[in-house]
């Protein structure tokens, strides 16, 4: 019998990091906080699992992913998104915030038009900080397929961001 | 390049660095513990979401319909404009000079990407039968080392014990020797005494034969009886 209690209070705070990291507003966050340990309920139910961190790293990211691509394919306002209090950079001017903040949607929106798994792939190895054989594991696929759908993402991010980065 | 990389990077950084607010909040567990809950106890509420979720999409469907047929007008009235004001068809060398070097850059890092991984595999699985190998060796080496080290040593104990008993066995037969010696000696030294004893005893006899035959001349001369 799994206690989801201890789970939740265990691993919580990293998958709200992940859910919040990659949506940027609150009530999408906590939306996708609890579809992950649904979704985590449900996989639990079809296999045993050995390592909570790794699927709830997993899950929240593919559950943010999927909330991402929705909300840009609804093409709604930026308003809608966006937390009307904007959490300050420490040692930042308000250009610079501005800046990264506008950085940031770009990789989100960004991330939303790639392919689920290579979003998926890049919010792994870059965001939280898993290694190929770990990401691989738990994508269900090779080592090398990770790699190259690491490359195709990063190679699609890039020019996305760099197109509408200005000089 | 580096441009790229660091634009990258960067956007990359800057979602990683971003500040996030403390959470989940005591709510939001509580929340998600019960519709965990509510899920474990009725299965059924994920299938009714995908339900709706299925309804949307029929929705979503209905109204591309709309859309697909504007695509395939909009196609059409393209292919006809197109088949007009037909180009020359293209020139497939001019198109494998452009298509060629892309090709080969997107394979050549294709490629260094996959020759990383198995790199980094491959080196990991050396290292590791590297470790097993010279751990197998080491064993090894303890063993025979043992054997031999073992071998000495009752070698040793074995001259040990053979010294020992050719010490006692020279011992016992120097103490059989001295004891013969002994018991010779003695006997000698019995009969000498017996044969002294004997010539004393003859010697004395005589002697005392001497002092008999000479006191009649020691008797006084002055004044014999009447």
């Amino acid at each position: 019998m799994i206690d989801w209690n201890i789970i939740i209070k265990e691993h919580g705070p990293s998958v709200w990091k992940t859910a919040y990291r990659l949506l940027g507003n609150h009530a999408d966050a906590a939306d996708c906080f609890q579809e992950t340990f649904v979704s985590a309920l449900s996989f639990c139910r079809r296999q045993r699992v050995r390592n909570y961190s790794a699927l709830l790293a997993h899950l929240a990211t593919a559950r943010a992913i999927d909330q991402l691509r929705r909300r840009f394919r609804q093409a709604q306002s930026k308003t809608d998104f966006m937390d009307c209090t904007v959490e300050e950079y420490d040692n930042a001017g308000p250009y610079q915030q501005a800046e990264r903040q506008e950085l940031a949607d770009k990789v989100r929106q960004s991330l939303s038009a790639l392919t689920p798994q290579e979003a998926q792939v890049f919010c792994l190895r870059y965001l939280n900080d898993m290694s190929y054989r770990e990401i691989a594991k738990q994508l269900g696929i090779s080592t090398n397929s990770a790699g190259v759908l690491l490359h195709r993402a990063r190679t699609r991010l890039r020019e996305s961001v760099e197109f509408s980065t200005p000089e | 390049m580096e441009d790229k990389k660091d634009i990258l990077e960067k956007a990359a950084d800057v979602l990683k660095d971003e500040k996030i607010p403390p959470g989940p909040s005591q709510e939001l567990v509580n929340e998600t513990l019960a519709r965990l809950a509510d899920t474990s106890e009725h299965p059924e509420t994920i299938q009714l979401g995908h339900r709706i979720r299925l309804r949307e999409r029929l929705r979503v469907i209905h109204h591309l319909y709309k859309v697909a047929a504007a695509v395939i007008l909009l196609l059409v009235g393209g292919y006809a404009v197109g088949r007009l004001s037909a180009p020359r068809p293209p020139d497939m060398k001019e198109l494998q000079a452009v298509l060629v070097p892309a090709i080969r850059e997107e394979l050549l890092d294709e490629i260094n990407e996959n020759l990383q991984s198995s790199y980094a595999s491959l080196t990991d699985s050396l290292d590791r039968k590297y470790q097993q190998d010279l751990n197998r060796v080491g064993m090894q080496i303890m063993a025979a080392a043992n054997t031999v080290t073992n071998e000495r040593l009752a070698e040793l104990a074995e001259s040990f014990n053979a010294y020992q008993t050719q010490e006692r066995q020279w011992f016992t037969t120097m103490l059989e020797r001295l004891e013969s010696n002994r018991l010779q000696d003695s006997a000698v030294l019995s009969n000498a005494l017996v044969t002294v004893a004997q010539q004393t005893k003859e010697e004395m006899e005589r002697t005392k034969q001497d002092i008999v035959q000479l006191l009649p001349y020691t008797q006084p001369t002055g004044s014999a009886p009447d």
